[in-house]
């Protein structure tokens, strides 16, 4: 980190000059508040209040009827004996642990591929990103229709060539996890891509050429200058796909409600059923809060280790 | 100085983008999570009624279906009888009632009449959500008397009654007549026991190609999101999941695993239905002439008839030592704090609903038999009452886990998935639910 290492420079400098430029940076910051207040009002209302409140409720037992009544600690506890939880906790790492990488080194290749000039370019990367701006909720029902083993066009296409699933792909224990998270592969895929297109757009031509002329073949041109140079890409893209894996529920919720017997339910859907199914609003907060802990830690390691492999030139 | 500089301003920059970016993203975590858990209001209702003295009741209910027009035609009509009280009947899926109806009453932006599964109700009558209803069942004007039994009794909740009932019906076997002639079975003479259907299911179920995957199936049935027909199983060889009381758990019980046991292995050696259905994928399996037998109720009889199917109903087999129908009721309720002039106004509507003439009309429109026997002659204008009502059905017709607050999460987190896991070859029946009944027994005693 070169942040330690600069600042002595700064404090030599003298307060003359320092003085007025804070007044203005005062004034501009003045400015620039009052352009977020639209947007910070909208985000106290809607995320700041209730996880404040949702913290306070994560310590009661609540049930939306009757008044909160505070537990203490009593919902965390429960939790680190709960067999469910344990079951979601490890089903959304298993998730996380799969969709990530596979979401990220997909789009990078599909960026790659689309960075190249060829005829239909424009409608491959049209049809890349389109899952992205569709309501995952209703890529779901589509996706489901397509995996239904009695009319589903997937379910059919396999059967021609022999593989016959003996139930539906959805409610097979062996299948259903790999089914959510192909759709949430696809859904995200594009977005992440058009990232990396934007990146390696911003690469100057000139690096390729000097490596080029330095004898580097397409895997070293590869390995040496577009994947270092796309490293805040590649910092932004897989912290934004972790935290976006952590909280899987729209598909999973629409394709297999967590089943067959929770082999699909992750920690959001978790939250889901023990708020709205079981009336237990107190302890789904608990859960979701122990999801935030974990979404903080593991974004903040991902910050600390991909920040240090940056590279610039 | 001048990389340095440069440097630095990247490093703010990053700081700058990153740090709102990461708080912005873990807060959109809880965001999600939490979207539908704020909001602490109660108290009492705002609908007073209006300048003419008219009470209005916003009427939430799941009758989706063709019983819905049936449903509408009772109110409409008991709408015009009077001029007091007009009820408002609002229709969407039982999953989004089940889903919206807390967050409505809590935000006291909810119905004034709730209709939900009666096995559903003690569930939200133990959290507070519903007004007792006793004193509708003592006053002898709402002629409370010529009800059924059954279906007055399917809402008490630890001695208290939350609910009427809008339906009480058994569920019955439709059986294809077209397939059972395909298969060479007397399309008259449906299984009338466990063993005698056991003996049709090898012939029922067809592999034409050979492939491991039958096209056709000698069972629909559905293991989750469903009315609880293969949990109704267990009381065939005396079993159950819990007892009268629900205070002891009875799934792992010898009487129980045979029951389950006769089930899991028809279904996973002779590929008697296909496994993983949910509700509507079994009516939709015999609805498509892929599977010869469905145990359902008469919600389904307009669908079938649409689809042009040639279909008889039977009484669904017995077991060994039972012959116990599922039935399943739905009743109408109060949210906890509704007003005396609202709560009357609901009652005028309650009485109307299951009186001779709102009964006839909702056995007529929906196929359903009506709540009371002694209108039985003057519902003519569809068969299917006469036959989800008769004698011989109802009379062994009971629900499952009546006035068991934690019957829901009981068939939805244990039972249901258990059988999942059994039918897909994860452990023993036995193991599974022994292991199954802990489970219970531990809700049980919540």
């Amino acid at each position: 980190m070169t942040t330690t290492a600069e600042r002595p420079t700064v404090q030599l400098q003298p307060p003359k000059r320092r003085r007025p430029a804070l007044r203005v940076s005062h004034r501009r910051s003045l400015t620039a508040w009052l352009f977020l207040t639209p947007t910070l009002l909208i985000l106290i209302a809607f995320t700041v209040y209730p996880m404040v409140q949702a913290l306070y409720l994560s310590f009661t037992d609540y049930n939306l009827i009757r008044a909160a009544e505070w537990v203490g600690l009593d919902n965390y506890t429960e939790l680190l004996s709960d067999g469910a939880f344990w079951n979601a906790f490890g089903n959304t790492v298993l998730y996380a642990l799969v969709v990530t990488p596979v979401t990220v080194v997909l789009a990078l290749a599909f960026a790659l591929m689309l960075n190249q000039a060829f005829l239909g370019r424009a409608f491959a990367r049209t049809a890349i990103f389109l899952p992205f701006i569709v309501s995952l909720g209703i890529i779901a029902i589509a996706w489901a229709f397509l995996l239904d083993p009695n009319i589903g066009l997937i379910s059919h296409w396999l059967s021609l060539v022999g593989i016959v699933p003996e139930q539906g792909w959805l409610s097979d224990p062996r299948y259903a996890m790999v089914a959510v998270m192909i759709v949430g592969v696809w859904k995200n895929v594009g977005f992440y891509m058009v990232i990396y297109l934007a990146g390696l757009q911003s690469i100057p031509v000139d690096m390729y050429e000097a490596a080029r002329l330095d004898g580097a073949g397409v895997w070293q041109r590869f390995r040496n200058v577009t994947l270092p140079l796309l490293s805040n890409q590649t910092l932004l893209v897989s912290v934004l796909a972790l935290i976006a894996t952590l909280q899987a529920f729209d598909q999973i919720y629409v394709m297999t409600r967590g089943g067959p017997f929770f082999r699909t339910e992750t920690l959001v859907m978790l939250v889901y059923r023990e708020g709205f199914q079981e009336l237990r609003f107190g302890y789904a907060s608990a859960i979701s809060f122990v999801l935030v802990v974990f979404v903080f830690i593991l974004s903040m390691v991902q910050f600390g280790y991909l920040r240090r492999k940056r590279v610039t030139y | 100085m001048k990389t340095q500089h440069r440097r630095r301003s990247r490093e703010q920059r990053s700081r700058h983008t990153i740090r709102p970016l990461t708080v912005v993203a873990a807060l959109a975590v809880t965001g999600l999570a939490l979207a539908g858990c704020t909001g602490q209001g109660s108290g009492g209702k705002d609908d007073q009624p209006d300048a003419s003295g008219k009470v209005t009741l916003d009427f939430w209910n799941g009758f989706t279906g063709p019983d819905g027009p049936a449903l509408e035609k009772v109110i409409e009509d008991f709408n015009a009888s009077q001029d007091d009280v007009e009820v408002k009947a609002n229709i969407m899926p039982w999953d989004t009632l089940y889903q919206k109806v807390l967050t409505s009453v809590a935000g006291n932006d909810g119905p004034d009449i709730i209709a939900m599964s009666a096995s559903r109700m003690p569930q939200f009558a133990s959290q507070g959500l519903f007004e007792p209803l006793d004193d509708y069942y003592s006053d002898s004007s709402n002629d409370s008397a010529a009800l059924a039994t059954a279906a007055v009794d399917a809402s008490v909740f630890d001695g208290v009654n939350y609910g009427v009932p809008v339906n009480f019906t058994p569920m019955m076997m439709y059986y294809n007549k077209d397939l059972f002639s395909a298969a060479g079975l007397d399309p008259e003479a449906p299984p009338a026991t466990w063993d005698e259907l056991a003996s049709m299911v090898p012939k029922l179920t067809v592999d034409e190609n050979g492939d491991g995957q039958p096209e056709q199936f000698a069972l629909a049935m559905a293991d989750h999101e469903t009315v609880p027909v293969f949990a109704s199983m267990l009381w065939g060889t005396g079993g159950s999941i819990a007892n009268d009381d629900g205070t002891k758990s009875t799934l792992g019980d010898p009487e129980s695993i045979e029951a389950l046991d006769f089930w899991v292995s028809l279904i996973r050696d002779q590929k008697a239905t296909q496994i993983g259905m949910s509700g509507a994928d079994a009516d939709k399996l015999f609805q498509t002439q892929k599977a010869a037998i469905e145990i359902v109720g008469p919600w389904m009889t307009t669908g079938f008839d649409e689809a042009g199917l040639d279909y008889g109903l039977a009484k669904p087999p017995a077991g060994p030592s039972d012959e116990a129908v599922l039935a399943d009721v739905v009743s109408m309720g109060l949210p906890a704090g509704t007003s005396d002039a609202q709560k009357k106004a609901a009652y005028e509507f309650f009485a109307y609903w299951n009186s001779a003439e709102g009964q006839t009309t909702w056995a007529d429109g929906s196929g359903f038999p009506p709540n009371r026997a002694d209108v039985a002659d003057k519902v003519t204008a569809s068969p299917y009452p006469a036959i989800f009502g008769a004698a011989d059905v109802t009379d062994v017709s009971k629900t499952l886990l009546p006035g068991v607050a934690s019957g829901g999460p009981i068939m939805e987190t244990i039972f249901n998935p258990s059988v999942q896991k059994a039918l897909n070859g994860e452990g023993s029946v036995k193991d599974i639910f022994t292991d199954a009944s802990a489970q219970v027994q531990a809700e049980l005693d919540k």
